[in-house]
């Protein structure tokens, strides 16, 4: 008991836990400052200090954030944009990972000649930067008929993640004993049986991974997005960075918080939903079990 | 009852230049109990593999009660497999586990119940049926991953290493259970193993492998007593057989050879009258730790039992009995001697060469010279 105490006070323990709530603090700030500042009201703002608390505590700068806020010429909110935001990155995050399931499948337990350079070669997709893509992959949306739809949009992000999603699946799928595949073909399951009825009952942690990777990186796009969407189809992103730099009258700060609270909210919650598994899964295989 | 037959199987891997299997020929007969058995990488998993067809095999056919099953998937060929790491369905229950290959199978869920009820009666894992293989210990994965086998009543079954993750206790109660389970089922059973004890308790016929070639196909009996070669005759047996380059010499009995001992005390060893052609050659003498032994006054009168004084080199008790060392012309020889009379290393022991059971290889050939 003692020896608790004692250890509990000791110096060294103290800074270290000292300079951590420091850093959690630092980080906090802006986050702080969003959440105040998007319950205040405007002449709270011009004449308060930044980091006080509301004097009157309002969600007027939401509901108009949420839906009569002005994103260039139309005054609707950012309502119809986050529920494009939605429409884009469910399909996309989904179709993506379930491709990337099946590729890591194949490139792991069914190998055919090449199979590792073909796997070495989409890694590559990986370190392909946006901007590269963007001429091409607006040529071809274009011929397909895509351009400026949320169709389109899907499209491209399930293009570009599935390079991840593979990798996650294929070094998740490695780590499993081929004896299994073995065990299952002579229990008379075949391709796609073992796929859905053994593997993928086994692939929770890494299916988290690559949901949360994928929902946060289609939902944050903005590149993509101010590109190849347009008018009613473009995603929450943009139409937050139109809301801002839309200058009528007075610079409503309140209006600006709340939208950008908005629009990171969904990420936040899959964070916290998924959040255990993410770690689960990105350190699986590093403990042998 | 099934009756399986190997016939010339070769296997060779792309890309790799030396044929893994180099034209392997077995008869498995119904209900036989045939362990493959060998160093790592003599072929033995390979071959079992082409037998389940998770591997083609180059060349060759494999039949299956008269139907040649070379190129069917694994799943047609109606052979189940135990594997050396259980390969349970590790988000599976014990009783889907069992139930996995039944319901592929789409039989009806009230067979499919009977079934994996009797099997799990016969394993005596009926207590373990809803729980997860995670949750199981090793032992308990073994009985399931044989259940997974059984439920299937299918014509052969393979075991590849079944026994080698468990500790030393569980394996051999395991061995015990896989001996009175095959006597019970009377089925046809491929194993392969690189523990020669496993093989020469458990098999009906062994079949030694090396470098993807039949060393020799027989009961263990045979097997041990009359290996074909030098490389069975070492590999088999535990210490193994200990191999002395004497010199075939005639005389007045009949023919003998003679040992040095690193005392430099000389032996003659009676040998069969068979080695008449090999006198004067050279040929390579061997022997197993329980031909040399203390003096047993039943033996002495036999022609071909001697016996000579020897320094002792190393001694190691086993608990029965107690293992010694000497040197007979530049070789360690082991011998098996009564933990009851102690040995110390170092002193001299006399001891008792029985002749018997000894066999000869020809040094160029490796192989056994066989009594004509």
């Amino acid at each position: 008991m003692t020896d608790v105490v004692r250890t509990g006070f000791r110096p060294s323990r103290v800074a270290i836990y000292g300079l951590l709530l420091l850093a959690a603090l630092v980080y906090l700030i802006p986050l702080f400052i969003m959440l105040v500042t998007s319950f205040k009201t405007p002449m709270d703002i011009r004449t308060g200090n930044l980091m006080a608390l509301p004097t009157d505590w309002t969600t007027a700068g939401w509901t108009k954030a949420w839906s009569e806020a002005c994103t260039g010429v139309q005054c609707e909110g950012i309502r119809g944009y986050f529920w494009n935001s939605f429409k884009m990155t469910v399909p996309a995050v989904l179709i993506s990972t379930l491709l990337g399931a099946f590729n890591g499948y194949v490139l792991s337990k069914w190998k055919f000649k090449g199979s590792d350079l073909f796997f070495g070669m989409l890694l590559f997709g990986c370190f392909v930067p946006f901007q590269v893509v963007l001429l091409p992959m607006a040529a071809t949306l274009g011929k397909l008929g895509l351009a400026n739809t949320t169709a389109g949009l899907v499209l491209v992000h399930v293009i570009y993640g599935v390079a991840f999603t593979t990798l996650f699946f294929r070094n998740y799928y490695v780590a499993i004993p081929d004896a299994l595949i073995k065990a299952a073909r002579l229990d008379g399951a075949g391709f796609f049986t073992i796929f859905f009825r053994i593997l993928l009952p086994m692939s929770t942690p890494i299916f988290m991974v690559s949901l949360i990777w994928q929902f946060t990186q289609i939902w944050n796009d903005f590149l993509f997005g101010v590109v190849f969407a347009s008018g009613d189809s473009q995603p929450i992103t943009v139409a937050l960075n139109n809301l801002v730099n839309t200058s009528t009258g007075v610079k409503e700060y309140n209006v600006d918080m709340a939208a950008a609270m908005i629009a990171a909210l969904p990420t936040l919650v899959v964070y916290i939903v998924a959040g255990k598994y993410f770690i689960r899964g990105l350190t699986a295989g590093s403990v042998k079990g | 009852m099934s009756q399986l037959e190997l016939r010339s199987i070769r296997k060779t891997y792309p890309g790799v230049a030396e044929e893994t299997l180099k034209g392997i020929d077995i008869d498995i007969a119904s209900g036989e109990f045939l362990i493959l058995v060998g160093p790592s990488g003599c072929g033995k998993s390979t071959l079992m593999n082409t037998i389940a067809g998770l591997e083609t095999i180059t060349n060759g056919s494999i039949v299956l009660d008269g139907k040649d099953i070379s190129t069917m998937e694994p799943k047609d060929r109606d052979i189940a497999m135990v594997f050396q790491s259980y390969a349970l369905y590790p988000t599976m229950n014990v009783r889907e586990n069992i139930a996995f290959g039944l319901k592929i199978r789409k039989l009806p869920k009230a067979e499919i119940d009977q079934e994996v009820d009797r099997v799990a009666d016969l394993l005596q894992i009926s207590d373990l049926m809803n729980k997860k293989p995670a949750n199981l210990s090793g032992g308990q994965q073994q009985r399931v991953a044989m259940g997974r086998a059984l439920a299937r009543r299918p014509s052969i079954y393979l075991f590849d290493e079944p026994l080698s993750n468990l500790d030393a206790k569980l394996r051999v109660e395991m061995r015990t259970e896989i001996k009175k389970l095959h006597q019970r089922l009377k089925t046809t059973i491929v194993y392969v193993t690189h523990d020669q004890i496993e093989a020469m308790t458990l098999a009906d016929r062994i079949a030694v492998l090396k470098d993807g070639e039949l060393q020799q196909l027989g009961t263990p009996k045979e097997v041990y007593d009359t290996p074909e070669n030098l490389f069975v005759a070492g590999f088999m047996g535990s210490p193994s057989m200990s191999f002395i380059d004497v010199a075939v010499e005639r005389s007045e009995t009949g023919f003998s050879v003679a040992v040095e001992g690193s005392d430099g005390r000389m032996l003659a060893l009676p040998v069969p009258d068979y080695l008449k052609s090999w006198a004067g050659k050279r040929v390579i003498l061997g022997i197993r730790p329980e031909h040399v032994s203390q003096p047993d006054e039943q033996k002495r009168d036999d022609s071909m039992v001697t016996e000579g004084r020897f320094t002792v080199e190393v001694t190691e008790p086993t608990g029965p009995d107690v293992l010694a060392v000497i040197r007979l012309n530049d070789t360690d020889v082991q011998c098996r001697l009564d933990a009851e009379h102690p040995v110390e290393w170092g002193e001299d022991a006399d001891l008792m060469f029985d002749m018997r059971k000894v066999v000869f290889f020809d040094p160029e050939s490796e192989k056994r010279i066989r009594p004509q």
